[in-house]
């Protein structure tokens, strides 16, 4: 029986072979992009969550209030951990992280190694397994080096390496540093990655200077005693800190913000768990994969959707397909089946197509998986996929979709009188309204994602290639902290000797901010910008009043000083020419502005571009070389810059990038935005086209005598296809009538993220309109044109 | 075999009703082969049906082999059904995904045969309908006549009591019909009960009695034999 059951299903699989493979793989595409979200997820969920004590662990935080708004701050300074852990009980240990680089020797190779410098509690803190060398004792030494699996092959080429020593610039020299443990790689889910680890350093003096309170730049974390209760341990923390700072803090207002008080802030603790999807007190300063959660929600919203509309379609169409089937149902009760046997044979025959289904999903996932890591930035592992939970939805999910599936032709049609399927009496389903709002809202979906997708594609083209105000062509950028003025001259001299070598414009390196009271006693924060004179003319950044910096005026490196507009606008001046810039916290130095620089975009395109200020101070360290080169010099140029660098700085690591490559990297979010919004549209559009394409299916078997009776009378081809095209086409509309606003306001709210877009054209929702409804009509007509062209006798025979 | 007194069926639609069988009474014995003759829409197939335990009636009743089956549920009447009545179409559905010995088979494992016996039953039933040689070929794949050849092999595999014909003949030739016509009117001389429904005079010819309907009631009965 099972067998007989087992062979009529997989005939009439493979003997309907569009069908099949269409019902089948959109119900495994559904499932696969369901899995995979799932996964990603999944991993999102588990962040960090793989430390053995992590349920104790806290990161010190700060509320704080600066220029009438409040912010909170997952940085800390030199002294947060250590006098805590030593004046509030509940506090056990603390561990301070501090990014940072290191030069190292390898041969005659000068590298720079990114680094974390971690205290001595590091290993007991966080669950890092070591392959060798003692977790408690490997960061005490001062030079002492821990380097992760991947960092001892680099290095070493093995990782049985603890006893061997590397070579490390410390200030200018290079010494031996003793390597004390091998860590195995960091899990990918770990907010925390590093490959090499040293000794946390700080002086006496730094340990003792209570300003240290107010110092911002690494990240401290706590354990506290498991029966501490957070609450009392944050007053504790918040109470010592007013008692130990309050002097300090009073002086500093004095000094910095001209005794401009508001307050002294607040600390509190955040769960470690908590912070790799924390938008307000995200990872970052050397902590990694800092995610907004709401990647999360959107993907899964997605794929919710793919899944369940991928489901419903399975089940429409192979109820759909089964209408066909009523003859077989008249014909094996007449010759003697039960119901009980015709539920079992269609649910058995539904399950074996949604297990086909699911076993094709998982060879997908297995297939897109790394595309998929590299979309997601993530390494994600199909073992993830085989939790006890998951195996259980997964399980939950097949039951469900299977017996929804064999649901109407088992029960329903099985139900049916034979006389009444055998002489096609019965009525194929009603007016199918839940499937035709199914197919509008699909299609609602698919048209948001198009119009969502042509509109990310439109602005990420508007932030990669607008005018940014300056140059970006032929610039090549060498870095090199750390150098005074005269250094970095006589660097710039050399380069210019070299013909293929147009301007050297060096500037600092990073972006630096500070603030100056201007007229009167207001204060302003503006972005600092030390260069000297070849700056504007090498990046073509105009001056729309005054004059540039000159070589043959001494006094502008200490008298001069170049603003731009947006600086004179929040200034407020109606003449700047002349106007001082008082940077009072420097024993009130005072600069006289000499011009002003046409606004540039010098952050990205995410950002508005803010008040400016160039100076040529000489006591500024420069540490960045714009070098304009001549087109089509690339491959000389870059030879001779690196030959030069290696002369002038043997010590120093080399590396360059061209200026309009950097601003690629600019839009990364954006461009992986780009990408999954793209490839959630595709998705949507195919699996909405099948499920249209079953309810064409449907109607035209619903609609066979009709068809055959109009052809009868007169009706052509195109007529027919007309005619069942026509409803759809009419679906269709309705979609987009309810997406296009939808769609208008989504993209117009994200449009409002960046203060530079593009303006929402018609042009677009135009496109969007087009190549949906070609898109549903070719689908139809698949199957319009094959009823129409079916002989009209065959379908009026049937009675 | 069969008792059926004062039978009534309605067909009923919001505005319309159709009376099917008019207070039908009629009587088949077992050994007998009755033809039911008629202009369409007299009756004929409703009686057919009910007769098959496919349709159930309104009124009336209906004593099938000494029990009165109108009360009986779904579950009895395909019991029933599959164990006392063979069918066979005018359009002779067969299950166009199962192939000939498959078609045949299909009534032996609903009853319950076990595969050996089912094997030989099948096999000898093939035999005798001399389509043997077709046996692994798809429905598609064979002439009308064959595939009512088949209909009716797939129809006493099981050895039914009666047979239910509906216009057995109607989608053949005449010697492919004539054909049909001897392989029911063998049945019958070994015993088979068989009532069949048709058009055709000269088809009816081939049985002991024929019944006339119009309206949904008998209006004569000839007697051939």
């Amino acid at each position: 029986m099972l067998k007989s059951y087992f062979i009529t299903a997989w005939r009439y699989l493979t003997r309907h072979k569009t069908y099949s493979i269409i019902n089948v793989a959109g119900l495994s595409i559904g499932l696969a992009c369901a899995m995979l979200i799932l996964l990603y997820v999944k991993d999102e969920v588990s962040f960090d969550k793989f430390h053995k004590n992590v349920n104790n662990v806290y990161r010190i935080v700060t509320l704080s209030k600066f220029n009438g708004t409040y912010h909170k701050d997952g940085n800390t300074g030199f002294l947060q951990g250590p006098r805590f852990a030593k004046n509030v009980p509940g506090i056990q240990s603390y561990v301070r992280v501090q990014s940072g680089a290191a030069d190292l020797q390898n041969g005659q190779e000068i590298q720079s190694q990114d680094l974390l410098y971690v205290d001595s509690s590091f290993f007991s803190v966080f669950t890092f397994p070591l392959l060798g060398g003692n977790a408690s004792t490997c960061l005490t030494e001062p030079h002492s080096i821990v380097l992760s699996e991947d960092a001892a092959i680099k290095h070493f080429g093995k990782t049985d390496v603890v006893g061997k020593t590397m070579m490390l610039k410390e200030d200018s020299l290079f010494v031996p540093f003793k390597v004390t443990a091998v860590a195995k790689k960091c899990p990918q889910n770990s907010s925390i990655q590093f490959e090499v680890l040293l000794p946390f350093r700080e002086s006496e003096m730094d340990a003792k200077n209570t300003d240290n309170w107010f110092n911002f730049f690494l990240n401290t974390f706590v354990v506290l005693n498991p029966n501490a209760k957070l609450q009392t341990v944050e007053n504790q923390m918040q109470a010592f800190y007013v008692r130990d700072a309050s002097k300090a803090y009073k002086a500093m207002v004095e000094k910095y913000l001209n005794g401009y008080d508001e307050g002294m802030g607040t600390y509190f603790l955040q769960p470690f768990t908590d912070m790799h999807m924390s938008t307000e007190l995200p990872s970052q300063n050397g902590l990694q994969n800092a995610s907004n959660p709401m990647y999360s929600y959107i993907l899964s919203g997605i794929a919710l959707f793919i899944l369940l509309i991928a489901c419903i379609n399975f089940v429409n169409l192979t109820i759909a397909r089964s209408l066909k089937r009523a003859k077989e149902i008249g014909v094996r009760k007449v010759i003697g089946s039960n119901r009980k046997q015709l539920i079992f044979q269609f649910l058995g025959e539904s399950f074996l197509l949604c297990f086909i289904a699911f076993a094709m999903a998982l060879f997908l996932v297995e297939l897109i998986l790394p595309v998929f890591n590299n979309l997601s930035n993530k390494a994600l592992s199909f073992s993830y996929l085989f939790d006890a939970k998951l195996t259980g939805t997964y399980l939950a999910l097949f039951l469900v979709t299977g017996l929804l599936a064999g649901f109407y032709p088992a029960l329903v049609l099985s139900g049916y009188k034979p006389v009444e399927t055998l002489y096609s009496r019965f009525n194929l389903a009603g007016k199918n309204y839940l499937q035709k709002s199914l197919v509008v809202l699909q299609f609602a979906l698919a048209s948001f994602l198009i119009i969502a997708t042509l509109t990310i594609y439109s602005q990420f083209n508007f932030l990669t290639k607008t005018d940014l105000g300056f140059d970006d062509r032929n610039i090549v950028e060498v870095r090199k902290p750390g150098l005074k003025f005269h250094e970095a001259e006589t660097f710039k001299a050399e380069l210019l000797k070299n013909p293929n070598i147009v301007d050297v414009a060096p500037k600092n390196d990073g972006f630096w901010g500070t603030a100056a009271k201007i007229s009167n006693d207001s204060v302003m924060q503006f972005a600092y910008e030390t260069v000297d004179e070849s700056y504007l003319p090498a990046l073509k950044i105009q001056l729309v009043q005054g004059r540039n910096f000159s070589k043959s005026n001494p006094s502008d490196a200490t008298n001069s000083v170049l603003v731009n507009e947006a600086f004179v606008k929040k200034a407020g001046w109606k003449n700047p020419i002349g106007e001082t810039v008082n940077f009072y916290y420097l024993d009130n130095e005072k600069y006289q502005v000499i011009g002003v620089v046409k606004d540039y975009h010098f952050v990205a395109l995410n950002q508005k571009i803010g008040p400016q200020l160039f100076t040529m101070k000489p006591s500024n360290n420069l540490g960045l070389f714009n070098i304009k080169i001549k087109p089509g010099s690339e491959t000389e140029s870059l030879r001779f810059i690196q030959a030069k660098f290696k002369e002038f700085f043997p010590l120093s690591p080399y590396s360059y990038i061209f200026k309009n490559e950097q601003r690629i990297k600019d839009y990364e979010s954006e461009a992986k935005w780009k990408q999954i919004i793209f490839f959630g549209a595709v998705l949507t559009i195919f699996i909405s086209c099948i499920g249209l394409f079953g309810l064409s299916v449907l109607s035209a078997e619903k609609r066979t005598k009709e068809i055959g009776i109009r052809k009868v009378l007169g009706a052509s081809v195109s007529n027919v296809v007309a005619t069942l095209s026509k409803d759809f086409l009419m679906l269709v509309s309705i979609a987009l009538i309810i997406a296009i606003p939808i769609a208008w306001l989504a993209t117009d709210k994200w449009l409002q993220n960046y203060p530079y877009r593009i303006s929402l054209n018609w042009w677009l929702f135009a496109v969007a309109c087009i190549l949906v409804l070609l898109i549903a009509l070719v689908t139809v007509s698949f199957q319009a044109v094959k009823a129409a062209i079916d002989n009209p006798v065959k379908s009026l025979r049937t009675e | 075999m069969i008792k059926i007194k004062d039978l009534e069926k309605i067909y009923r639609t919001e505005e319309v009703e159709t009376i099917a069988l008019n207070k039908l009474s009629m009587e088949v014995k077992e050994g007998e082969f009755v033809a039911v003759m008629g202009p369409s829409g007299c009756g004929k197939s409703t009686l057919l049906n009910i007769l098959g335990l496919l349709d159930d009636s309104d009124n009336g009743s209906f004593v099938f082999n000494g029990v009165e089956v109108t009360k009986f549920n779904e579950r009895k009447r395909a019991e029933m059904r599959k164990h006392n009545i063979g069918f066979v179409f005018q359009s002779f559905n067969l299950i166009d995904e199962l192939t000939v010995y498959e078609n045949v088979e299909l009534p032996l494992i609903y009853t319950g045969v076990k595969t050996p016996d089912r094997k030989a039953k099948v096999e000898a039933v093939l035999d005798k309908m001399k389509i043997m040689h077709r046996r692994n070929h798809y429905p598609q794949q064979l002439s009308g006549g064959q595939q009512q050849r088949v209909a009716v092999a797939r129809a006493v595999v099981n050895n039914p009591k009666l047979i239910l014909a509906d216009e057995p003949t109607g989608n053949l030739d005449s010697s492919n019909g004539n054909e049909v016509m001897e392989l029911l009117t063998d049945l019958n001389e070994q015993g088979t009960t068989i009532v069949m429904v048709t058009h055709s005079e000269h088809d009816a010819k081939f049985s002991h009695r024929i019944i006339r309907m119009l309206d949904g009631q008998t209006v004569t009965e000839n007697i051939l034999v």
